[in-house]
């Protein structure tokens, strides 16, 4: 477990010094994502602690976006005042980018893959 | 008798102007949202991120721990969000294995969703009236949050509101996808795991896991691209919509 979370923080690092010094328009932790991607596809299997590692983050993600959410107390004066634009916006937006991408997936959709196995 | 009270005033100064008050507030507020999560069958409604945010939110206005102390303690858990974006690499590498002829629905999927979500956001809220301080955090509000507060930075949106934005549209997705799921006739796990990860990244991905492990790959893969294509493509709209 321990090995694995070293590894991860080891391309996360590698990722931050990639983005501050040769790619400052892609963040630190995207290119810590591909250096690993680009890894494992040289390795062609994941490590058993890595692999642990990250079906404890897929676990508990939800987790990690709460500190950064409850900052919403910040914006409360201003959001309440735009409570309905805003709501709409947030609401319409995420129902028509669900709609159009599972309708662009299931259009173009090689046809033996259209339903469930 | 009478020094019992002050000291346990003392005791209550010291305890919340530690960071671990934070942070034992913020992992108490998520049990109890999983907790809840779990009792009500996995609910899509009663979304533990959603639950765990406005306990941990009532709790710091009732206690009146201003943001910027709450975030000293919370921020332990925040910088694992990099962490968790690096770990994404583990999933899409098992999804990228049986492909076969999705890549290209995929991609169209992907950027489809990511020019509706932005374009339909911003143009409603500017349409509505909101400010353009409100506005300027929806642009990156369909990437997972540790990008979008990244990409927010860069266009000159403030990262919090953004941050903000992002976990309500993924509690959104992961609340209300499934119906346009159904709506539209996407019944395979691929395509409704995808397409949730691309409208919802993190959240949508959570929910997708909780469903079914193939929609969970598939929604951590459209979070990923979706990340990574948003840090390259946003800025760069962002400047051309401004």
């Amino acid at each position: 477990m321990i090995g694995g979370f070293t590894r991860l923080l080891l391309f996360q690092g590698l990722g931050e010094v990639l983005s501050k010094f040769l790619l400052p328009f892609v963040p630190g932790p995207v290119l810590g994502l591909l250096l690993l991607l680009g890894w494992l596809s040289l390795r062609r299997e994941v490590q058993q602690d890595l692999e642990m590692v990250s079906a404890a983050f897929s676990r508990h993600l939800g987790l990690l976006f709460v500190p950064a959410a409850v900052g919403v107390v910040m914006f409360m004066p201003q959001l309440r005042e735009h409570a309905f634009a805003m709501g709409v916006a947030l609401v319409a937006s995420v129902l028509a980018t669900v709609g159009a991408s599972a309708l662009l997936l299931r259009l173009l959709a090689p046809a033996a893959d259209r339903h469930e196995p | 008798m009478s020094r019992e009270l002050p000291r346990i005033a003392e005791i209550w100064v010291y305890l919340s102007g530690s960071p671990l008050a934070a942070l034992i507030l913020t992992l108490l507020a998520w049990q109890a949202g999983s907790w809840l999560y779990e009792r009500s069958g996995r609910h899509p409604l009663a979304n533990p991120v959603a639950i765990a945010t406005l306990l941990a939110a009532a709790a710091i206005t009732v206690l009146d721990m201003p943001y910027a102390r709450y975030f000293e303690g919370a921020q332990f858990v925040h910088f694992l969000l990099g962490t968790a974006t690096v770990s994404l690499a583990v999933p899409i590498h098992k999804g990228l294995v049986g492909l076969r002829g999705r890549v290209l629905p995929m991609l169209a999927a992907l950027l489809g969703g990511g020019v509706v979500s932005m374009l339909t956001a911003v143009g409603i809220a500017t349409a509505l009236g909101a400010e353009p301080l409100l506005v300027g955090g929806l642009y990156a509000k369909s990437v997972t949050a540790p990008i979008a507060m990244g990409v927010a930075e860069r266009i000159g949106a403030s990262p919090t509101l953004t941050a903000v934005y992002a976990v309500t549209t993924g509690i959104l997705g992961a609340a209300l996808g499934r119906f346009v799921l159904d709506a539209v006739g996407a019944r395979a796990w691929w395509q409704r795991g995808f397409a949730l990860g691309v409208a919802a990244h993190g959240i949508g991905t959570s929910r997708a896991f909780s469903v079914n492990a193939e929609a969970g790959t598939y929604a951590s893969l459209a979070m990923g691209l979706h990340g990574v294509l948003g840090a390259l493509v946003i800025p760069w709209a962002a400047r051309l919509l401004i």
